[in-house]
């Protein structure tokens, strides 16, 4: 009995840790000092397994926490690895600024591109205080993410910053939370007031603001792995608080090429994000009163419902999408309407459908394109011959079936339907199936009495066999006739 | 200096509302259109006072700005002086810092090559502002001043912006078929159908006008009634055989029953032509033998061709 309890328990904690995060949840983080981590406390308690070692608990505190399992190391810490036997150790790491100039023998920028090209996510919190070590950024380098020179810069805006705190240093911003990139992209970092993040929600209620304090900036390059989340508002920039001067001599970068938040996600949809603020993920900054330049009232920072959106974005919990199901079948009356056929024929009609669903924290939900967004389906033999858009059909519980029906182009040969559907914080979507196409059977042709042009070759034929058929009377009932017209004959 | 600052940043505070009064101003500011050989004029400008006409500035020339920043009416260096272009079509913004000295004169230097292509290639005047600002309780500025037209150059290389990929909603593509097999208009196959099919009677017409019949069908079938009936049956089967393979049957539902009809139009016909050759052959018949002879050395050089 027992054992039958604990073995049940087992397989609820099994459970609940398994829909944590749809990329796994061993969660890495690493920290100049262990102790650091009571600064981050809210953050990290957001994050981990509640009650872990209250097992009796479990069934009510499921709630609060998203189910991380965290790991505290230090990059010095001999036992720090990445990799086990070849396999990830991890399948997150958050990490925190550390002093250091390098990060030691554990995390060289190798080692941190292996991770990202076994589909490990990393975190990278920034500090503007705190000099860059050179191996992340020779990392960031490698995903054309630049920081400034001598790594170390601190953004501040003198237009835009919190009068409580900053007064004199203008180096905690306050910033609107981001709306969407485009308005046909996905937005994951709009917050409403109440601070819960949501896909589908609305730009126009947002309200509050996101403090960034004692940040550094980043530039993105020109690829389109990368994409803001967080962009600096115009009058801000970035400077080397190091240097003496008095004026901005060697202008790093200013306005809205500054990136405070970046995202950059790989082509096998593992994800890296750079936050230039480790600050604003501390204790200190979440749900914090502040007060911008020229207003009367402080309102309540947004930090840690931002924070849970760009943890829970980099750690695959929200903008995750599976396919769930491909099938494609014969659209034709009459015909064996099987799914998945390997052949078809020029001219068939065929339907195309694909199931698609979202992980939204801790489930599974119908997956839905942004509204100036399409889904497409490209029929393609090397260059496409159809690219379609794919409509939703079904909607479930947890998936949207969309689908398309259109008639094969008249072109034999070796096809594909291929769905490649590639957005700023989506994982990537790539189905490609491939079928043979051939062309018209011989009888598969239209009969020749169906073509008119064809009507007087098969009279012709018609009229061959009746006179062949009365010659053959003639020849053998035929009595001869009289002499003179026989003579006349010959 | 600064660093003291954030230490002190308590007592501003409690101070920062006599400050907030101060605010950054600029004072002396022109601009100025330099050409490769010849300087241009000096348009002066004020924060209240924007220039009217856009700038145009072309590849080989620059524009200087000259300014005085003041901090509460005094001339002093602040942190941030830049000038900035903003395109207004898009959005897009360049800063440009300016090189200040510590009574406040500001300087830039914007040759048109600095310009970054997509703002160079824009087809809207490019908006410029200064923002002059700084640490402290001092109020910043931030001022569009005037506004620059690039002017293409018909002789020079023409930039060309590349738009960097995007991941997003592709242009659809619809497959264009080829055009179907087309007939020629159905009357005019109807008609030639009729011209066809008239040379059916034609030739029935034809044969009876040289004296044609079927008079001994009844003799025929009296003296070999089975090997008339199969022969004759047996040729109009094959035409049904051909028929039957044109409209369903194949190759090899064709074959079996083409070599059963076939033998028995072998058989019987050699048993109904023979009937036809006694018919017809001198001497064995009641017929005029000279002309039976005739007749049959006739047919059967047709049999022979």
């Amino acid at each position: 009995m027992r054992s039958l309890v604990s073995f049940l328990l087992l397989a609820l904690v099994a459970s609940v840790q398994a829909i944590s995060s749809s990329g796994g949840n061993r969660l890495l983080v690493i920290l100049e000092d262990v102790a650091e981590k009571d600064g981050y406390s809210k953050f990290l308690g957001d994050l981990e397994v509640p009650y872990l070692y209250k097992p009796h608990h479990l069934l009510i505190a499921s709630t609060t926490g998203r189910g991380f399992d965290i790991a505290y190391e230090t990059p010095k810490s001999e036992s720090l690895s990445l990799f086990h036997l070849g396999e990830r150790s991890y399948d997150h790491v958050l990490l925190f600024p550390t002093k250091a100039k390098g990060l030691g023998p554990n995390l060289t920028p190798n080692v941190l591109l292996e991770f990202i090209n076994a589909e490990g996510n990393i975190l990278l919190a920034l500090s503007g205080s705190t000099p860059v070590p050179s191996s992340l950024v020779s990392v960031l380098l490698e995903f054309d993410i630049h920081l400034p020179t001598d790594r170390q810069g601190l953004v501040v805006d003198h237009f835009n910053y919190d009068t409580t705190s900053a007064s004199e240093k203008h180096d905690v911003l306050l910033l609107p939370t981001p709306g969407p990139l485009r308005p046909d992209y996905k937005h994951f970092f709009s917050l409403s007031s109440s601070g819960a993040p949501d896909g589908r929600e609305r730009a126009g209620e947002r309200s509050g603001v996101v403090a960034f304090p004692n940040g550094i900036g980043q530039t993105l390059g020109q690829g389109p792995l990368l994409s803001p989340i967080l962009r600096a508002p115009s009058t801000s920039y970035s400077y080397n608080p190091k240097e003496e001067s008095e004026a901005v001599d060697d202008l790093f970068a200013s306005g809205s090429q500054l990136s405070l938040v970046s995202a950059f996600q790989a082509r096998n949809s593992a994800r890296l994000t750079v936050v230039g603020s480790a600050d604003m993920l501390s204790n200190t900054w979440f749900d914090t009163d502040v007060k911008k330049v020229g207003e009367k009232t402080s309102i309540k920072t947004l930090n840690r419902g931002f924070a849970k959106a760009v943890s829970g974005w980099t750690f695959g919990e929200i903008g995750v999408v599976r396919v769930n199901w491909v099938e494609h079948h014969l659209n034709e009356e009459g015909l064996s309407n099987a799914s998945n056929p390997k052949i078809y024929r020029i001219k068939n009609d065929v339907t195309y459908s694909v199931s698609l669903s979202e992980y939204s924290w801790d489930k599974y939900i119908p997956f839905t394109v942004p509204a100036n967004d399409e889904l497409q389906l490209e029929y393609s033999m090397l260059s496409p011959f159809n690219r379609l858009k794919l409509n939703p059909t079904i909607s479930s519980e947890d998936s949207t079936t969309y689908s398309v029906s259109f008639k094969l182009p008249d072109q034999h040969g070796i096809f594909n339907f291929l769905v490649n559907y590639k957005r700023p914080f989506l994982s990537n979507v790539f189905e490609k199936n491939t079928v043979s196409v051939r062309h018209f059977a011989h009888d598969e042709w239209p009969r020749s009495f169906v073509i008119s042009g064809a009507w007087p070759w098969i009279a012709g034929i018609g009229v061959t066999v009746t006179g062949w058929l009365a010659f053959c009377a003639v020849w053998l009932y035929s009595a001869p006739p009289a002499k003179g017209e026989s003579k006349k004959k010959q | 200096m600064r660093f003291l600052h954030s230490f002190v940043t308590p007592l501003l505070l409690a101070a920062g509302a006599a400050q907030a009064a101060s605010s950054w101003s600029f004072d002396d500011a022109t601009v100025q259109v330099n050409g490769k050989k010849a300087a241009g004029t000096k348009e002066k400008f004020s924060e209240t006072k924007q220039l009217s006409q856009p700038i145009t500035i072309s590849n080989t020339e620059s524009i200087k700005i000259l300014l005085v920043a003041k901090d509460g009416g005094k001339g002093k260096r602040p942190h941030q002086a830049f000038v900035v272009l903003q395109d207004e079509l898009s959005g897009l913004e360049a800063p440009f810092p300016m090189t200040v000295k510590e009574n406040g004169k500001a300087v830039v230097d914007i040759k048109y090559t600095d310009l970054p292509v997509q703002l160079a290639t824009s087809s809207a005047p490019l908006k410029a502002s200064v923002v002059l600002a700084s640490f402290g309780s001092s109020q910043g500025l931030n001022k569009p001043v005037f506004s620059i037209a690039p002017k293409v150059d018909p002789n020079a290389a023409p930039l060309v912006y590349e738009k960097p990929l995007r991941y997003g909603k592709r242009e659809a593509i619809h497959h264009t078929f080829r055009d179907d097999p087309k007939n020629p208009p159905k009357i005019i196959s109807a008609f030639f159908v009729l011209a066809v099919l008239a040379t059916v009677p034609a030739l029935l017409v034809g044969w009876l006008s040289l004296g044609a019949n079927v008079s001994h069908i009844q003799r025929a079938l009296r003296d070999a009634p089975i090997a008339h009936g199969v022969f004759f049956g047996s040729l109009i089967a094959l035409e049904g055989v051909f028929y039957l393979y044109y409209v369903s049957w194949t190759l090899f539902q064709v074959l079996p029953v083409i070599s059963v009809v076939g033998a028995a139009t072998f058989l019987s016909g050699t048993k109904a032509l023979g009937e036809v050759q006694r018919r017809d052959s001198p001497g064995r018949g009641d017929y005029d033998s000279s002309q039976r002879k005739m007749c049959c050395g006739n047919k059967n050089g047709v049999d022979e061709d």
